[in-house]
């Protein structure tokens, strides 16, 4: 089962998704039901909204979430009038969505809700730990549309990816794509301590930064990377051995560095982890094979991938072959189809 | 003449007489001007749930192609006492007011940076929320006193709308998206909210998002604080704001 990797091993799970409809709130309905086979008390908010019955953008009918007694909820106040479970409020923070506040409450009678959480990571972050001190032993964070945010080693201890056939109409397409978002993920993570040390310091104070070969730290007094590319690749010599990137990594700055330094191929980029980064999987593949190396301070452990074979639009993928594919090309991440559950059950389960 | 009540929990449209349910639609179907034409467009009609529809103009686009104009008398109804739309909860004041609120609240400068991002061409809109000389007697916010107001235009990448905001040290951000297909505005509006989140801003910045396909419920899902739709004017966003710095202590 999916909450047998997560239970006891991590505290807070993202759940993330490729685009709209991808599946993450079936997914959720999965681990919910999961949890509460196991008796384990959960938590659960939004970055997004949930449980609404319509999608805003599609139209499309959205899956509704049915929590169980004793499980614990962060939504909006405006959210929390729209279920017909019996809640109990035990807080009302101060933290601002255009749906109201902030409410933690507590489910008394069963029923389904409405989730809509807090707008940035620093906030969804601080309401998972309210949770966790009410009483949460896992809290879920479901993600909106196809923001991955909230699957920063900051926020959350792990992230389930849900992908599917809205990503786009072409199979390939959609197994590229999630491959791109999963291998930025799991960016290999710099191990060395003394460069850690030195590289946490760089991302705390926010300052691009070079190290060279004799860990001599170089600050550069640039704000943001963003259309700063030239400006690095100038400050880059024969000793750079890193640079550090405290905030974002876009393709316009990776591409203004390979064009500005010949040195580049000695040189390992450095992000705070893979949410950071902002390339498409074409670019990222040709820019990788001009020698870009880049390397993270914290990888997302992306726990699994579900996919779904639907797409709103009408069209869908033969679910086996979609399957199969995703788990070839996966290889040690577990997939889940949660529409059909099919091989789900014959090898997770077992 | 006493009006006849109106059951707010069936509404239905108006024509002639209360509940009659008429409606007019206009469309192009891509057949031949003619008697099938009309019929076609008739029986479209009825495919749609209108009763008694009635082809009462059309007109030949050539090329093979009719425009129609219908009436048809509609059978559903909706609930208007159930129906609540979120909206920007916030009490809206005159560009004076703001002004005043600024001066008294904030005591500096506030910076804004506005555009019209991605693909999207149109500047109708954030020009009609920016531009010095406004809309529809709402003066825009360059000419507010206390306000510094940049409007990069359309087109604008993301990352150069977040380069020129963390440039100017921006206190709010204002995007506009007017003409989208496929949903394109979509995609384009969360990666601005994610590449604020990847280099830190987000917390520091008020989000605006605005367009005749915005809601301020949309607005939530994207990760923005607020989403205006058509018929909001500089003062309605100056007024929020403001008001958003000011409670998220920002000031």
């Amino acid at each position: 089962m999916l909450i047998d990797i997560i239970q006891n091993n991590y505290k807070i799970i993202s759940i993330v998704g490729m685009g709209k409809n991808a599946g993450k709130t079936v997914t959720l309905n999965h681990l919910i039901e999961e949890a509460a086979i196991n008796g384990i008390t959960i938590g659960i908010t939004s970055t997004g909204r949930d449980g609404e019955g319509i999608d805003l953008v599609t139209g499309t009918e959205k899956p509704s979430i049915y929590a169980f007694e004793g499980t614990y909820i962060a939504t909006s106040e405006k959210a929390l009038k729209l279920g017909d479970a019996k809640i109990e409020i035990i807080k009302v923070t101060d933290y601002r969505t255009p749906m109201g506040k902030i409410v933690i409450g507590k489910v008394r009678d069963a029923g389904y809700v409405q989730i809509a959480g807090p707008q940035t990571t620093k906030e969804i972050k601080a309401i998972s730990n309210i949770l966790i001190d009410f009483g949460a032993e896992v809290v879920f964070i479901d993600g909106a549309i196809n923001r991955l945010s909230s699957a920063a080693p900051s926020v959350s201890q792990g992230c389930i990816l849900a992908t599917g056939a809205v990503v786009s109409r072409d199979m390939n397409k959609v197994i590229r794509d999630t491959l791109h978002a999963v291998e930025l993920f799991k960016l290999p993570e710099v191990k060395e301590d003394t460069l850690r040390i030195l590289i946490k310091d760089i991302i705390q104070k926010e300052n691009i930064s070079l190290i060279d070969e004799n860990y001599n730290v170089k600050t550069l007094d640039i704000k943001t990377s963003l259309n700063s590319g030239k400006i690095i690749s100038q400050h880059i010599t024969k000793s750079t051995r890193y640079v550090i990137f405290p905030g974002s990594l876009v393709k316009n700055t990776i591409e203004d560095i390979v064009k500005g330094s010949r040195l580049i191929k000695n040189v390992t980029f450095v992000v705070r982890d893979g949410t950071k980064i902002f390339v498409g999987p074409v670019d990222w593949l040709r820019l990788c094979r001009q020698g870009l190396k880049v390397k993270a301070l914290n990888s997302v452990s992306t726990l699994a991938v579900t996919i779904n074979p639907y797409s709103p639009q009408g069209y869908y993928f033969d679910q086996r072959e979609f399957l199969n594919s995703m788990k070839k090309h996966l290889k040690d991440i577990p997939v889940f189809d949660v529409v059909h559950g099919g091989e789900y059950k014959d090898e997770i389960y077992r | 003449m006493a009006l006849e009540k109106v059951d707010l929990t069936r509404v239905k449209p108006y024509g002639d007489t209360l509940n009659d349910g008429m409606m007019q639609l206009s469309f192009t179907l891509p057949i031949p001007y003619g008697d099938e034409a009309d019929e076609a467009a008739r029986r479209l009609a009825r495919k749609m749930g209108l009763e008694e529809p009635s082809v009462v103009h059309s007109h030949d686009l050539g090329v093979g192609y009719t425009f129609f104009v219908v009436y048809g008398k509609c059978q559903h109804t909706v609930n208007y006492e159930e129906i609540e739309v979120p909206k920007v909860d916030v009490e809206i004041m005159s560009k004076y007011e703001v002004e005043d609120f600024i001066k008294e609240n904030i005591k500096r400068d506030v910076v804004i940076v506005g555009a019209c991002t991605g693909t999207d061409a149109h500047t109708v809109g954030i020009d009609a929320i920016m531009n010095m000389k406004g809309y529809d007697g709402h003066y825009g916010l360059e000419r507010y006193k206390m306000v510094e107001a940049y409007n990069l235009g359309s087109q604008v990448p993301n990352e150069e709308l977040v380069a020129k905001a963390i440039e100017l040290n921006a206190d709010a951000i204002l995007v506009s998206q007017v003409v989208t297909q496929k949903d394109v505005h979509i995609p384009n509006l969360t990666e601005l909210t994610e590449l604020l989140e990847a280099e830190g801003m987000r917390d520091k910045i008020v989000l605006v998002c605005g367009g005749p396909r915005i809601s301020h419920e949309l607005a939530k899902e994207l990760g923005y604080d607020a989403g205006f739709g058509s018929g909001s004017f500089a003062n309605n966003v100056a007024s929020f704001i403001v008001k958003e710095i000011v409670e998220r202590k920002l000031v």
